[in-house]
């Protein structure tokens, strides 16, 4: 059995600050962390393998500079990962890597399984795991909390409604994860050492495949364009309620209301 | 003039009429609990405000089974057309069959645009339609424009849950389709004058690949960590209790934690302390109850999207950084809150 994990990553927003005055992003500190989602994915990914055996195979959510992403995924108990080597674009484009990962997809073959995270948490991007989907005719479960593999097929935990339910699909299929589904697993120290140092077994599982050989160049045309930015009024400080408690408590709960995560 | 003489008038001027030949801009409606999302209504404001912009008319497709009556709804909100898949094929929401119905309509309509709610079912349905028609797909739309010269809808979409915005277009690839925030777009205007003729969709029922278990009683999601928590509601010296801090708490879905004040009163446990030396949150939402604020407190804070203070004291440092103050003991407002909130 053979299980893709598609991983990407994003700028740590502790280093960053927004300034809507200037209306300007300041990055203090330029650090890449793993989606959360994703990781939450090869998490899955990882408990799969242990429970019935499988090969895990790491692969770029977007082009990125670097292979970092894929160095980590192995260190964290990744059998294998392909870096693409792409054109970075400004703006992730899930169409465009939909159709690129489907090549990629194609070329490793005998793939059972495609893992993913539900959403990144910078852009909030979602659609590759159902693209994937699409493009390959596979069924898709999103936004899964946990799943499971048995008999030809993968079990899942999503919500619905208000609770959870078990939800199955038959073998090839996408699932995506949500972000903080699962409890993750820190890398491992002496494979952490090795595939940065690039000795051992380890370092020969990294491969690298260009982008170029995998579609055609038509087909590495983004479909999104950045038009510009735009930045949320700044926030007004210290604004005092007065009235009767009812009063206050009423303008207190409507405030609370319009700002509580859906 | 009197009134029904008015309600004739405009019940005349208010039939609605469909245009011939493809095009326009769609929104696929979202029925929760037998009634249109707001967001859906929301997704219909929106695209009327670009179709004006465009000199396009806006279509509405409403699935699901027994719901031909909601049709009336979506033309009130703004829609020229209504297609309508009732079929009991369609009565949970399902990938496969709703893709079917959907891929067969647009293919032969030719949409434009093509809006979904950013909904757990939108978000499932807008990349599959898109990567089937070839589109491109622009998620969580929060503001729309029209680039009128290569009619492209220019949309912002928030970064880290809104810190910024980027202004995204989909200039090449057609149809346009976009998921629009729930909330992000304000509710239209419902015009019980406007009404027209919904058309049926031909359902050829398609089994859906995705099984439905049953529920998952013995599941218990991991704990979200306080640094991590959405929604926090926090108690200090001045709270007074701790029973009402908890039940707001519950009411808003969120966490509990505190000072140290809180800590001495022995409500909490250590790790729920907020300050820089213990933990620190950056919430959506975050209510400080009774907590005076030092300095070591407001800066493990100062990174939450939204602050309410409840403190006596008007001087209390807490509101330089709290967006709403309110100077009050707390034990006389939380009930109030309480009441409010509907908990």
């Amino acid at each position: 059995m053979r299980i893709v994990v598609i991983l990407g990553r994003m700028l740590d927003p502790r280093g960053i600050v927004v300034n809507p005055r200037a209306g300007r992003i300041f990055v203090n500190r330029e650090e890449y962390i793993l989606q959360p989602a994703d990781r939450c994915a090869l998490e899955a990914a990882l408990r799969i393998k242990e429970a019935v055996g499988a090969e895990v195979v790491a692969l770029p959510r977007t082009f990125l500079p670097d292979d970092d992403v894929l160095r980590q995924a192995l260190a964290i108990g990744a059998d294998r990962a392909i870096y693409i080597a792409g054109k970075p674009v400004a703006l992730p484009d899930d169409g465009l890597m939909a159709r690129v990962l489907l090549a990629a997809v194609e070329r490793l073959g005998e793939v059972d399984l495609i893992l993913t995270g539900a959403t990144t948490m910078d852009t909030g991007q979602g659609q590759l795991g159902p693209r994937l989907a699409e493009a390959l005719g596979w069924p898709q479960i999103v936004g899964a909390w946990t799943a499971e593999v048995a008999d030809g097929s993968v079990r899942a935990v999503r919500q619905d409604g208000g609770g959870y339910v078990w939800v199955e699909a038959s073998l090839p299929a996408v699932v995506t994860f949500v972000p903080g589904a699962l409890k993750l697993r820190y890398p491992d120290g002496r494979r952490l050492i090795n595939i940065y140092k690039g000795v051992g077994e380890i370092a020969a599982a990294l491969e690298r495949w260009e982008a170029k050989d995998l579609v055609a160049p038509e087909a590495l045309t983004p479909l999104l364009e950045r038009r510009g930015q735009d930045f949320p009024p700044e926030r007004e400080r210290g604004v005092r309620l007065s009235g009767s408690p009812e009063e206050i408590a009423r303008a207190a709960a409507d405030a609370l209301r319009s700002r509580l995560p859906r | 003039m009197d009134a029904s003489f008015l309600d004739l008038l405009m019940a005349q001027q208010e039939e609605v009429t469909e245009a011939e030949g493809g095009g326009g801009i769609w929104v696929v409606a979202d029925v929760v609990d037998g009634a249109v999302a707001p967001v859906t209504l929301e997704a219909i404001g929106a695209a009327r405000n670009l179709a004006g912009a465009l000199g396009a008319y806006v279509y509405a497709v409403l699935l699901g089974d027994g719901v031909s009556d909601l049709a009336a709804t979506l033309y009130q909100a703004g829609a020229d057309g209504v297609r309508v898949a009732d079929h009991p094929a369609l009565a949970s929401f399902a990938v496969e069959p709703y893709m079917e119905v959907l891929v067969n309509l647009f293919q032969a309509e030719g949409p434009e645009v093509i809006l979904f709610g950013a909904t757990p079912q939108g978000q499932e349905l807008a990349p599959r339609v898109a990567q089937r028609l070839g589109g491109g797909l622009i998620e969580h739309a929060t503001a729309m424009t029209l680039d009128e010269a290569t009619r492209t809808v220019q949309a912002a979409v928030p970064i880290y849950g809104g810190e910024y915005f980027e202004i995204v277009a989909c200039p090449q690839a057609r149809p346009q389709i976009l998921t629009v925030e729930p909330g992000a777009f304000p509710a239209p205007f419902m015009d019980p004058y406007r009404k027209g003729e919904p058309k049926s969709v031909e359902v050829t029922p398609v089994e859906p690949r995705v099984r439905l278990l049953g529920p998952a009683d013995n599941f218990t999601p991991p704990p979200v960590p306080l640094a991590q928590a959405p929604v926090i509601v926090a108690a200090g010296r001045q709270a007074g209790g701790f029973r009402l801090v908890e039940q707001l708490a519950t009411a808003l879905g969120g966490q509990v934690a505190g000072d140290r004040g809180a800590r001495d009163a022995g409500w909490i446990r250590p790790e729920q302390i907020i300050d820089v030396r213990g933990v620190t949150v950056a919430p959506k939402v975050y209510v400080a109850v009774g907590i005076r604020g030092d300095t070591f407190h407001n800066a493990a804070l100062e990174n939450s999207r939204f602050i309410l203070a409840i403190h006596p004291d008007p001087t209390a440092p807490i509101f330089r950084v709290a967006d709403l103050c309110v100077e009050a003991d707390p034990q006389e407002v939380l009930p109030a809150l309480l009441q409010a909130m509907g908990a």
